[in-house]
């Protein structure tokens, strides 16, 4: 293969001058590749050495006379021409690395809108997206919590639809500390509360009172106007909830701006066409009337309304029913407490609200059952508490200790003394400051520093660390706590409190956890009462009272909580004869009064709290004006100052 | 805060692959921000490599259908860019050879060694992320941008979305 084009014509050069001898007629072969092999030399010498002869074998062949003799005898008239005997190796291009062509499938969500190029801006944005930095909880890092995801609802048919809920992240890391900053966390059943209102379209909630029908409702809208899922929602209830409802809006969602219907109805007309009010509260009443007058095709939309205590709608031929049924929306939402059993009939107009049967459809008690399944949810409490191993509350009540007693009854006589010589010019705060003197007087002796209830607590902590538990004890103040730590030191006591640096507060809760010596971990109610993981506690002392029983619970909730293996044994301290029995008691009122008047939803902070009244009726107070007395306290119509 | 919301906005995209019964891969990209709330999501029809590409590519070929041919493809149609792109499957960190946006896979802490070290960030939510070795801007960037992410985030968890929704497609697409 090492021929080149100069070789080859050399050879044909040399052919055609050879000339025609005229014998045999073949052109003479170039044979040098065999003669280089033998030379004449080479057979010479072959000869000399096997000695010898050369016999001619070629016979001479005489040419027959053909007559075409000549012609073969002339010479060939011969061109030379250069060929190129090497190519290229053609190649067949069947092949190529191309990337195939996928096709895609694509969607963009509404929280990603606001990315695409230019789009509108966001409805009142700035309060909806309040973003509060990355929160550490305190957690184990390895530890996974328990998801809870968003289903697809089962009518969603499109795999869009479908998607957008799937790609939604668990419930627990959407609501995390990240965006939307819940008081408190919710139950698990919440939390399968609100992904179940979230994705419906029509839904009954019909939990069980004091389940949280209100906390999950407001939440399931805050998650809906946050992924931009609705922009405009109406709640309908009695009037006498509407300040629940604001307050409690207030408390789970403070972001979200609500707007109450009332006032005259000019008043009412121009709220009701108000544009950029996300949420509106409205009564009944109000709202029967205000639409009747508007007529329905001037009717405002909604991308949600909520009935609550929906039961006022169960007779469907009521006017409230009618006008219920006639409000433009997208998704409908009852909520009540008690769902109608004795009826069909009654259940019936619900499902006619929520769009669920045709209009004057009358499913029998198979089909009403199949629609539950779907569209209504009831929890009751025995379903739920399976959460929670029990709470046992058990309240210490104690006699004050000789000093103890001496320095609060001198305080009392002293202050109220005080209070009565200001006559008119007292306010609240006064009074506050009193209560908070005689409350500290009850936690310790201020000249001794002797105190019932540190010795009852000492004695319960002997008994606590023998058995190996560990106690968590809350207390308003911060000081006494350090004061407290020194004379519990042997129970391997802990202090967690406002005036530790955040820096060191993990360590603490770390080592309470770990180390088998520390037993009791000291906390005020400040900053222990919420986001904590403390179930590895069995024992919660409330070493004095807070002011509202909804923060007492969160702070025995650190202990109380998933996750807690043994029942939680809460130790409340209670002085006879002091300030906090009267404390515990009007509390105690409190509790019981709502829980009969509101029923569930009844978590609210505000509403349990002392109000100014029942400050100033910690206390005989009176005025004197000349020979006549008078009860002094602020008016609250309808509360007597007692 | 809504001022600030231009300023810290990470978009994080989560791209992974399943593989069908008769054994083509469907992929799936999820856009998020540094809440894991989703922005946009894109997903493949089923991608099945004929004869002749399993005979040439050989080993290579995963890689090949999982970087370039399904990651690039996601990552092109998407409307909204990530800032990175997170992979599950050490195979499609090919991606990083087709797009400039940085790509990083989720690794444990135990895989963690000398070798490696340097191209591991330090801790982002609960995770931490290996960026290519030719790559090693991206992990500079992110790992400044990345304290937006809250610390108890789990990196891990939207892929378990992208499966699911992937399945769900498919599923989806089989009854048709």
């Amino acid at each position: 293969m090492e021929f080149s084009e100069p070789d080859i014509q050399n050879h044909q050069s040399t052919e055609t001058t050879a000339g025609h001898t005229g014998g045999p007629h073949f052109i003479q072969r170039p044979a040098e590749p065999v003669q280089t092999a033998i030379t004449d030399a080479d057979r010479w010498q072959l000869k000399q050495q096997i000695d010898s002869e050369t016999i001619p074998l070629a016979v001479s062949a005489a040419v027959f006379a053909s007559g075409m003799n000549g012609a073969l005898t002339r010479k060939f008239n011969l061109e030379t021409t250069a060929l190129a005997l090497l190519e290229k190796a053609g190649l067949q291009p069947k092949w190529k690395p191309t990337r195939p062509r996928v096709k895609t499938f694509g969607m963009t969500f509404p929280d990603g809108l606001e990315f695409m190029p230019p789009k509108q801006e966001k409805e009142s944005g700035a309060e909806l997206s309040r973003i509060e930095g990355p929160k550490t909880t305190s957690s184990e890092p390895g530890e996974r919590k328990k998801s809870t995801r968003l289903k697809p609802p089962a009518n969603a048919l499109s795999l869009e639809d479908r998607l957008f809920y799937l790609l939604q992240p668990p419930l627990q890391s959407w609501l995390a500390g990240q965006e939307l900053i819940m008081p408190f966390e919710p139950f698990p059943y919440q939390y399968e509360g609100i992904a179940w209102l979230f994705s419906q379209k029509s839904a009954l909630l019909a939990d069980e009172m004091g389940l949280g029908k209100t906390m999950q409702t407001i939440t399931g809208v805050r998650l809906l106007l946050r992924s931009g899922q609705v922009r405009r929602i109406l709640l309908v209830c009695p009037k006498p909830l509407i300040p629940n409802w604001q307050r409690e809006f207030k408390f789970w969602a403070e972001e979200l701006p609500v707007t109450v219907v009332q006032g005259d109805t000019a008043r009412r007309r121009m709220i009701w066409e108000m544009p950029n009010t996300p949420i509106l509260i409205a009564n009944y009443e109000s709202m029967s009337r205000d639409f009747e007058t508007m007529g329905e095709e001037n009717l405002p939309r909604f991308d949600l309304v909520v009935l609550d205590e929906a039961q006022r709608i169960k007779n469907r031929d009521s006017r409230t029913a009618e006008v219920a049924r006639s409000i433009p929306r997208k998704r409908s939402w009852a909520l009540t407490g008690t769902p109608i059993e004795n009826r069909h009939e009654e259940m019936a107009s619900l499902f006619e609200w929520m769009e669920i049967i045709p209009p004057r459809g009358t499913p029998d008690l198979r089909q009403l059952q199949v629609l539950s399944k779907e569209f209504i949810l009831r929890r009751t409490k025995d379903l739920v508490m399976t959460d929670l191993p029990p709470r046992l509350d058990r309240p210490a009540y104690l006699d004050l200790n000789p000093a103890q007693q001496h320095a609060y009854d001198t305080a009392e006589k002293d202050g109220v003394i005080q209070l009565n010589e200001m006559g008119d010019s007292i306010t609240v705060q006064h009074v506050f400051e009193l209560v908070l003197r005689l409350k500290q007087i009850t936690n310790f002796d201020p000249v001794t520093g002797d105190s019932c209830k540190l010795d009852r607590l000492e004695a319960d902590m002997e008994e606590i660390a023998a058995s190996g538990g560990k106690a968590i004890l809350f207390s308003q103040w911060t000081k006494p706590l350090d004061f407290m730590a020194k004379r519990l030191e042997r129970f391997g006591t802990l202090v967690y409190h406002g005036g530790i640096p955040t820096k060191q507060r993990e360590p603490i809760l770390d080592q309470f956890k770990h180390d088998p010596d520390s037993h009791l971990l000291l906390m005020s109610y400040g900053t222990g009462a919420v986001g904590l993981n403390l179930q590895f506690a069995g024992y919660v002392f409330l070493f004095d009272r807070w002011w509202n029983p909804a923060i007492e619970d969160q702070a025995i909730n650190r202990a109380h909580r998933i996750g807690q293996k043994t029942q939680v044994i809460v130790t409340k301290f209670v002085c006879n004869n002091t300030i906090e029995e009267r404390i515990d008691m009007v509390l105690e009122q409190k509790r019981e009064l709502f829980r009969s008047i509101l029923g569930d939803g009844d978590t609210t902070c505000e509403s349990r709290s002392l109000t100014a009244s029942e400050i100033f009726g910690l206390f005989d107070l009176k005025q004197k004006k000349g020979d006549v007395t008078k009860k002094i306290a602020p008016q609250v119509p309808g509360k007597s100052a007692a | 805060m809504g001022a600030d919301g231009g300023k810290i906005d990470l978009k994080l995209g989560f791209l992974t692959t399943i593989e069908c019964p008769d054994g083509s891969l469907i992929g799936g990209l999820l856009v998020t921000n540094h809440f894991g709330r989703p922005l946009e999501f894109q997903c493949t029809t089923p991608v099945k490599p004929n004869r002749t590409q399993e005979v040439l590519y050989g080993p290579t070929l995963v890689p090949f259908l999982l970087g370039e041919v399904i990651g690039q493809t996601l990552v092109e149609k998407m409307n909204i860019k990530p800032h990175l792109v997170l992979v599950e499957q050490e195979q499609a960190m090919e991606l990083q050879n087709h797009i400039s946006i940085p790509v990083a896979i989720l690794t444990d802490v135990e895989q963690i060694i000398e070798e490696n070290a340097a191209y591991i960030s330090e801790q982002i939510g609960r995770n931490r992320l290996r960026f290519d070795a030719a790559h090693q801007t991206g992990k500079t960037a992110i790992e400044n941008t990345s304290r937006n992410i809250p610390a108890d985030a789990d990196l891990g968890e939207p892929f378990e979305r992208v499966r699911e929704a992937l399945n769900e497609a498919v599923k989806m697409g089989s009854s048709r």
